[in-house]
């Protein structure tokens, strides 16, 4: 009896630790299996990829595609660690603000010679062609798509306030939003951001205030090589913004991150919100808000009538260490091309990545026609590269978020706070 | 330990007493008989339990020995080219930042402010579900449902209670006519941090309250009846009776409590991601931020900090709280105390 328990407990044991083997050997049927991991997941859009990997599949039937989806807040990190050691990914997200650092250490595989003859090139925008190189014009990634900041306003508090057009330029704005800030009645005039990523907008209004000056092929640049924060438009576009959080918004937006600043505004208590296009279905279901309430215009600009696209990407790309690169890249081409790249673009609210689109009635018409105006008029709403793919990009998000919050809280004024962040940078560059 | 020192009718219910109510040491059980092991029956052990200890030394003892090196070495994930032995500078960053004073003093706060508040009331309910009444049980899983839930979830659950303009908490203060306009609660440092304490007190209360009520139904009704016999009020019962039988289990929670509200930064990263201006972190939020900044070496210098206070936290707390009797001996006194009274 005693022999035999003995027998079941190591069997047991072997069983399991033969069945762990078991899942990390590969496949053996000749089939490839490739491992595609995305990071800005949410379970909407894990459904549509998976919708399009199955047509990829179809079309492919060598090649199964294996989808991991760890929660947004994670995913960067999981990848980071999967990347590092060296093997279990294949096809992979790769955001503007990563991809610095991982082809730094060498994880992500240039694309460049893969994709030489590749005829999707032809049908991407500039804006798209212009992402998908880094500053060497290596290829680490595709661009599925552009994320980039419209004002969205409610038409009929600006109407009752007594103008009668949404605003172009940031005094507007300060104007329109003072105007209609009304806390006793719990209405507020802008929703602003003072939590997460508080700095994105600081530096977009400082970016429009400099826009005759800047350099196109790094916006934290002046054309005179000096950094946009050390220029004196730059003081008056953080003393404008300052207003504004004093003026015009809750007091609370200290601490106002993503979820706070859209339910502000899709729960109808606060007239102007800077946000990313992703936001149109969000206000588009909102009970508290008619169609006809709101819209979105174009980002404002600065004194001199122009303004920075602040666009941020990310797209597809294919690890250093896959065993399988021509198969992923193939992958790559499927999801960045055609039918794949337009449900995709649509599906999650993005500024589309392919030039066929701005001839599509669903961007032409309602809150996607602020995206194509700015898309149509690089002039005024100059496209410039940000330099969110250094390695140290994080540290200066989480340094620079916690200036702003600083700045409205008092203990900084805008005066030190460009000091700060100009000695950061020019230190940074000097390196 | 004698209850034939008493010189009223408690003395019957003494002996009883301390057959079948002393507290088991540990508030286990009681000891087991112990068996002689063959080597047969040894390796069948072995043979169970080997799977979980492979599987405890692979994902948790090698990735701490792991992460432990990297304190000493130049583990930015932004450039890993160059990862070579630094000595103790991680360790010197982490007391040169301006944030370390703050952190710390945040991080004390954090556990007294938390544990506290989570003792009394914790107790106080655990003494009051004890009794009997109508709809106890569902009372009870009510209680005890918080403790079910994720402390980030929690977190982002009170972010929005206690958002100014949106949130339930000043909606309900201006209602009862507490405060004439709404608080910007996680706006300001200071009421961020309290409103960060009520989340954890709140959350917390229900680990105390199932500890010790478990406790407290380890403790015979003889005890209460010779006292109340003997004539103690309600406070010499609780001091003199309650407090000290269930002192094992006071000790280990509130032990257990310590170490893990300092390593819980769940509930402040959903709530406030350790701001208004870097103002309500902890030592493990920080720690977090640091990791997303890609300085592993640099955050885990600071776990390796986290691990050493705690142990000798632990250490000294468990010195200190045997010397002061605490266990089985001290609930024998004071049940002696206690009738004798």
């Amino acid at each position: 009896m005693r022999r035999r328990t003995a027998a079941l407990a190591l069997g047991t044991a072997a069983a399991m630790v033969l069945t762990g083997c078991s899942t990390m050997s590969p496949g053996e049927s000749g089939t490839v299996t490739l491992n595609m991991v995305e990071s800005l997941t949410n379970p909407a859009r894990t459904d549509l990829l998976e919708e399009l990997i199955a047509d990829f599949e179809e079309k492919n039937p060598k090649v199964k595609v294996n989808l991991v989806s760890p929660p947004t807040e994670q995913a960067d990190q999981k990848l980071q660690q999967m990347l590092q050691s060296g093997s279990g990914v294949d096809v992979l997200e790769v955001r503007d603000i990563t991809v610095g650092p991982w082809s730094n250490n060498g994880w992500l595989y240039d694309m460049k010679k893969d994709l030489a003859g590749w005829k999707g090139w032809d049908a991407l925008t500039d804006n798209a062609v212009a992402a998908s190189e880094d500053d060497k014009g290596r290829t680490y990634f595709v661009p599925y798509g552009f994320y980039g900041l419209s004002l969205f306003h409610r038409t009929d508090l600006i109407k009752e306030a007594g103008f009668d057009k949404p605003p172009a330029t940031w005094e507007e704005l300060l104007e329109q939003a003072s105007k209609i800030h009304d806390p006793s009645s719990r209405r507020y005039g802008y929703a602003f951001r003072g939590g997460a990523n508080a700095h994105s907008n600081a530096t977009a209004a400082i970016e429009a205030y400099v826009a005759d000056r800047i350099d196109p092929a790094n916006g934290y640049l002046l054309k005179d090589g000096k950094t946009i924060f050390s220029a004196p438009e730059a003081l008056d576009a953080m003393e404008m913004y300052l207003k504004l959080f004093k003026q015009a918004s809750p007091k609370s937006s200290v601490a106002w991150g993503y979820p706070e600043m859209v339910e502000g505004f899709s729960n109808g208590s606060t007239a102007f919100l800077l946000q990313d296009p992703e936001v149109i279905a969000t206000v588009s279901e909102s009970k508290s808000l008619d169609a006809n309430q709101w819209s979105t215009a174009p980002l404002m600009a600065g004194p001199s009538g122009k303004t920075v696209q602040p666009l941020a990407t990310a797209g597809w790309g294919v690890a250093e260490g896959s065993k399988h690169k021509a198969e992923a890249v193939k992958l790559v081409q499927f999801l960045s091309e055609g039918e794949a790249s337009t449900r995709f673009t649509k599906g999650n609210s993005l500024v589309p990545i392919l030039k066929a689109a701005a001839e599509d009635d669903f961007y032409r018409s309602g809150p996607w026609a602020s995206y194509v105006t700015m898309t149509e008029n690089p002039d005024t709403y100059l496209v410039v590269t940000q330099p969110r793919g250094v390695a140290w990009w994080t540290e200066w998000q989480q340094r620079a978020d916690t200036d702003v919050q600083k700045m409205i809280l008092g203990k900084l004024t805008p005066k030190e706070l460009l000091a700060g962040w100009d000695a950061y940078w020019t230190e940074k560059w000097k390196k | 330990m004698s209850g034939t020192s008493t010189p009223t009718s408690g003395v019957t219910a003494a002996p009883s007493v301390r057959k079948e109510g002393a507290p088991p040491r540990g508030g286990t059980g009681g000891g087991r008989r112990r068996r002689d092991f063959t080597t047969r029956r040894g390796l069948v052990v072995a043979a169970f339990m080997a799977p979980a200890a492979v599987f405890v030394a692979l994902f948790t003892y090698y990735p701490m020995i792991a992460g432990s090196q990297m304190a000493f070495r130049n583990w930015n994930l932004t450039d890993l080219t160059d990862t070579s032995w630094v000595g103790f500078k991680n360790f010197r960053e982490v007391f040169t930042d301006p944030a370390w004073g703050t952190v710390l003093g945040n991080t004390a706060l954090w556990v007294v402010g938390s544990i506290v508040p989570q003792l009394v009331i914790g107790f106080a309910l655990a003494l009051w579900l004890r009794r009997r009444f109508r709809l106890r049980g569902l009372y009870q899983a009510l209680i005890f449902f918080p403790w079910a839930i994720s402390g980030f979830l929690i977190g982002i659950l009170f972010r929005w209670m206690f958002n100014s303009e949106f949130g339930v908490v000043n909606d309900l203060l201006q209602k009862a006519g507490l405060i004439d306009e709404p608080v910007a609660w996680l706006a300001d440092p200071d009421t961020a941090m309290i409103a960060v304490l009520v989340a954890n007190v709140w959350y917390g209360v229900t680990f105390f309250a199932i500890m010790i009520l478990a406790a407290l139904q380890s403790i015979p009704d003889e005890l209460y009846e010779a006292a109340a016999l003997d004539g103690a009020g309600k406070a010499r019962t609780l001091f003199r009776i309650t407090i000290p039988y269930i002192r094992v289990t006071l000790v280990l929670t509130v032990l257990l409590r310590v170490i893990w509200i300092f390593n819980f930064p769940d509930l402040i990263f959903g709530m406030t991601g350790g701001g208004p201006n870097d103002e309500t972190h902890i030592v493990t939020t920080w720690m977090i931020k640091i990791t997303q900044q890609g300085d592993y070496g640099k955050a885990s210098a600071l776990g390796l900090l986290v691990v050493a206070v705690l142990l000798v936290f632990a250490t000294f707390f468990l010195t200190a709280t045997r010397e002061r009797g605490g266990g089985r001996r001290g609930a024998g006194r004071g049940g002696k105390r206690g009738v004798r009274a």
